[in-house]
């Protein structure tokens, strides 16, 4: 950790040719990662990153320097060379009185990494493994990755805010690979939290192993997908990558300011069916995204962003709060010490509705069932986006028929949220890390089941009519 | 940092290593500073300044790999790193494999650093940021907002040292700018995106980088979906190497290795159309991916991966190289300090061809120029499969005649490899990946 008055004395120096606002943000990070393919362990890595990044903020011009040389010369000059970047006409600076707000997410990391040896935390991505070969003599290839990480930060602004937080977040992911003849097919599944080894222990790796090799397997015998539109049942287990592409991107105020996305100018406005409440949550425990302070020092809290329809909230982060003359929400956050922060997601959801999400499927004509989501992307000046389907099945008057492979569903984010005809009461996570401006961060994402009226699906099996066999999951 | 600074570093941790009884130890320390400057009204909005640096250390212990890395420099550190690099190695598997390389006889001479990158005033390269944006602007009233118009620049010193001998070092730099910005008309927002990087900054042009992204983002106003079809499909050149990004994965000898890539086993057979020629060189004179040696201080070399449609060979890094029976390529990349170095492309492209991007589309009656392309990194480099969302211009006729937005394609690499059956004269790099235009026989596109 940094001493306060060095910290106070940096800030001083970055505000010297006259600033609104400096900030410093120090970082020290331990990782670990360990990776196991062709049925043993291959490759263990760990290592330090530490460094510290000053952000100067004059007018509507921002500099940002970061450095890993840490000693006080160098962070002075850092300091100076930030200032000096930004700077504007002389302006007051008033002596610092630091004070540290309240966060809203209370928990306890049980087992923390570095408490754990690598022989145990070996073990248990050997389980995955072990337990995704043992599926099916048909998978060729596992790959089980784990990693935790250990981030330790300070920030201290000239709004007179100082935090010190210690992160820790545990992942683990299994891909499997299955094949018959000339087809490759893969299955992937991943857990994450804000947790340590407890992580492993609440998740067990075997089954995540199993699941993964699982859908290797099922997807040899999925068919191609359909092509053209057509109506789409997602499952609450299916993840919330649609949600994150659909419209948390598009919610994100420094795009709104910027007049980049097509939901910019319509707080108040209906822009989904009345069925739909969008929420992003930093506060949920355990949960990938969750974080007690976010990476400018602010509280993350619970945001709704879209309720019953209407669009209540943008996400903010101090400059796009400072903008419009009010309080941030929270969604500040940077990859690392090298970069600004600029507003992100942290765990973003579509609320429960009432409806029985077996009842949805049943009551499916014909369709696409969506039973696990891959990753997305979106075009938020226009609201296109796409997601792939990683697992998905054709529905026939509520039969669910084949699996079907290589499918893409393409739509467009409001559009989409006013095709809303049905959600259901359940609600499943999954975790992603979400990229932005070259900046990685981990968020979750959910849904319930919902109904959307129609979807473009981009398959390779031309106009589908379902006539084969049918296969109950 | 000081080259004899850095040097004596490097040496330092070697010497830590042998007294910790490790045998074969390879660090690998880099240095880099990097400059951005983005602006957006003509204001320049973020301006960041940074230095970094940052040592990997790789140990080889009983043929068991482990790896550490820091960026702290200190003697506490540095201590610390051996010892965290010779514990990570006890739990991995045994593998005869591994091994580090002999010092080679010779590296290229290369010209990769350019002094007046940073002889320049920052000033200047503001005013360049500012031009794109004037450019973009100017190419039509309806260039009505900008995300960021940006100048970028960076210079690094690398060395590699290992317990065999091998001394290593060079330093490079390269600059560039980009755009990303807005056409507005009626109700419709559509983006346009340019860039260039190059490794002088006397190669760089401001107003080409602009211009193009205003055009890319005029040209798509009005864009709407079409019906679901089987069509030809052209491939602007940056779309090609989008594809190659997904493509380098399937050629690399770690992916043969672990049964994950479907060319596995195909050497010399034809894999592709006999139009197409894939090669890796990091030896290309003037190019981003090009360096004197790879990541384990091999040197780097010329890779042919398919030739006129037969399947060459692999990329390798020496471990996948050992278990070939062959020498590396030269391909061990590593993405920073942080990780070990793994198989990975220099500067990968697809051979021109005798034809021009007119006279590509000129016999196609009814087919799509694609443009863009989301989703490109859920392709699955393993099964070959894809399936993107897709916008670009309807071609009808031999004429592009209006933009398309919101369809899928969808299609296999295997497929995609063998059905190209056109190949442009017009060969463009994106960073270390070129490609010309091409035009693809058929491919399932779905709309409405």
């Amino acid at each position: 950790m940094m001493d306060k008055k060095d910290i106070a004395r940096i800030l001083e120096r970055a505000m010297g040719h006259g600033a609104d606002f400096a900030e410093l943000f120090w970082e020290h990070k331990v990782t670990t990662g360990i990776s196991c393919e062709d049925n043993r362990i291959e490759r263990i890595n760990s290592g330090i990153d530490e460094g510290v990044g000053i952000r100067v903020i004059a007018g509507d011009k921002t500099s940002y320097a970061y450095t890993n040389d840490l000693s006080l010369q160098r962070l002075l000059e850092v300091a100076e060379v930030a200032g000096k970047a930004a700077q504007k006409t002389k302006s007051s600076f008033q002596a610092l009185n630091f004070t540290t707000p309240v966060s809203k997410l209370e928990f306890t990391v049980e087992k923390l990494p570095d408490t754990v040896d690598i022989k145990s935390k070996a073990a248990k991505v050997m389980e995955a493994n072990n337990a995704a070969r043992a599926v099916d003599p048909r998978i060729r290839q596992v790959s089980v990755s784990y990693g935790d990480v250990i981030q330790k930060v300070t920030i201290a602004n000239t709004n007179d805010i100082f935090v010190e937080d210690t992160r820790v977040r545990t992942r683990l992911s299994v891909n499997a690979v299955a094949a018959e003849g000339e087809v490759i097919q893969t299955g992937f599944q991943s857990v994450g939290g804000i947790m340590g080894f407890e992580l492993l222990e609440e998740n067990d790796p075997a089954s995540l192993g199993e699941k993964a090799a699982q859908r290797a397997v099922l997807m040899l015998s999925a068919q191609p997908a359909p092509t053209g539109k057509m109506p789409v049942v997602m499952a609450g287990q299916a993840g919330g990558t649609m949600v994150h592409e659909a419209c948390g991107h598009g919610l994100e105020a420094d795009l709104v300011q910027k007049k980049l996305s097509v939901y910019a100018g319509k707080k108040g406005e209906q822009v989904a069916s009345p069925l739909v409440t969008v929420i992003d949550d930093g506060t949920l425990p355990k949960k990938f995204g969750s974080l007690r302070y976010d990476d400018e020092g602010h509280p993350t809290e619970k945001t709704v962003l879209i309720n019953k329809g209407i669009l209540e909230e943008y996400m903010y982060d101090y400059q796009t709060a400072r903008e419009e003359g009010r309080e941030s929400t929270g969604n500040g956050r940077r990859e690392s010490y090298k970069d600004r922060p600029i507003p992100r997601m942290r765990n973003t959801y579509i609320a429960s509705g009432k409806e029985d999400p077996e009842q949805m499927i049943k009551e499916l004509k014909y369709g696409l069932l969506v039973t696990a989501m891959g990753g997305g992307q979106v075009n938020t000046t226009n609201g296109d986006y796409v997601f792939d389907v990683a697992e998905g099945y054709l529905v026939k008057d509520g039969e669910i028929l084949h699996p079907v492979r290589g499918a893409t569903l393409t739509g467009n984010g409001p559009e989409t949220l006013q095709l809303v005809e049905r959600v259901g009461k359940d609600l499943g996570f999954t975790i992603g890390v979400c990229g932005k401006e070259g900046q990685g961060a981990p968020v979750s994402d959910a849904q319930p089941t919902m109904s959307i009226k129609e979807l473009i699906i981009g398959g390779t099996g031309g106009p589908g009519n379902g006539q084969v066999k049918i296969r109950r999951v | 940092m000081t080259e004899t600074k850095y040097l004596s570093l490097a040496q330092q941790v070697l010497e830590k290593s042998k007294d910790k009884g490790i045998s074969l130890a390879e660090v690998f320390l880099v240095n880099s500073e990097e400059l951005t400057i983005q602006v957006a009204r003509q204001k320049v909005e973020n301006l960041k300044l940074a230095q970094e640096s940052g040592l990997g250390l790789r140990v080889i212990v009983d043929n068991r790999l482990g790896y550490a890395f820091t960026s702290d420099l200190s003697v506490e550190a540095l201590n610390k790193v051996v010892e965290m690099a010779l514990h990570n190695s006890r739990e991995s598997v045994s593998d005869t494999n591994w091994e580090l390389p002999a010092p080679p006889s010779a590296y290229h001479e290369m010209a990769l650093y350019d002094e007046r990158i940073f002889e320049t005033p920052v000033e200047e390269k503001i005013r360049f940021a500012q031009e794109i944006e004037q450019a973009a602007r100017a190419f039509d009233p309806r260039v009505k907002i900008t995300e960021r118009t940006a100048y970028q620049d960076s210079r690094y010193q690398i060395c590699i040292f290992n317990s065999l001998g091998l001394q290593a070092a060079y330093r490079g730099s390269y600059c560039g700018g980009y755009a990303v910005v807005v056409g507005q008309e009626n109700d419709d927002n559509q983006t346009g995106f340019a860039m260039e990087y190059a490794l002088r900054y006397q190669e760089l042009d401001p107003i080409k980088i602009g211009r193009e992204a205003g055009q890319k983002a005029i040209r798509m106003l009005g864009a709407k979906t079409i019906p679901s079809a089987r069509m030809p499909v052209v491939m602007d050149p940056y779309i090609v190497t989008n594809f190659l990004g997904v493509l380098q994965n399937v050629f690399s000898g770690e992916a043969v290795l672990k049964g994950k890539s479907f060319l596995k086993g195909k050497e010399g057979q034809q894999v592709a159309n006999p139009l197409v020629t894939i090669i890796d060189d990091g030896t290309m004179p003037g190019r981003l991916g090009s360096s004197p040696f790879d990541g384990e201080g091999i040197p780097t070399s010329a890779t042919p991966l398919i030739e006129e449609g037969k399947l060459m060979g692999f990329l390798h890094n020496s471990y996948t190289a050992k278990k070939f029976g062959l020498k590396s390529t030269g391909n061990a990349v590593r993405g920073s300090y942080k990780g070990t170095p793994e198989v990975g492309i220099t500067n990968l492209y697809l051979k021109p061809g005798p034809v021009s991007p007119e006279d590509i589309i000129k016999d196609i009656q009814k087919g799509l120029y694609i443009t863009d392309v989301m989703g490109m990194h859920t392709a699955n480099p393993i099964s070959g499969d894809f399936s993107l969302g897709a916008s670009g211009l309807l071609i009808e006729n031999g004429e592009m005649t209006r933009p398309v937005r919101g369809v899928a394609m969808a299609g296999n690499l295997k497929d995609l490899l063998l059905d190209i059956d056109m190949v442009g004269n017009d060969l463009t790099f994106y960073v270390a990946k070129g490609a010309p235009t091409i035009r693809i026989k058929s491919m399932s596109i779905s709309g409405t």
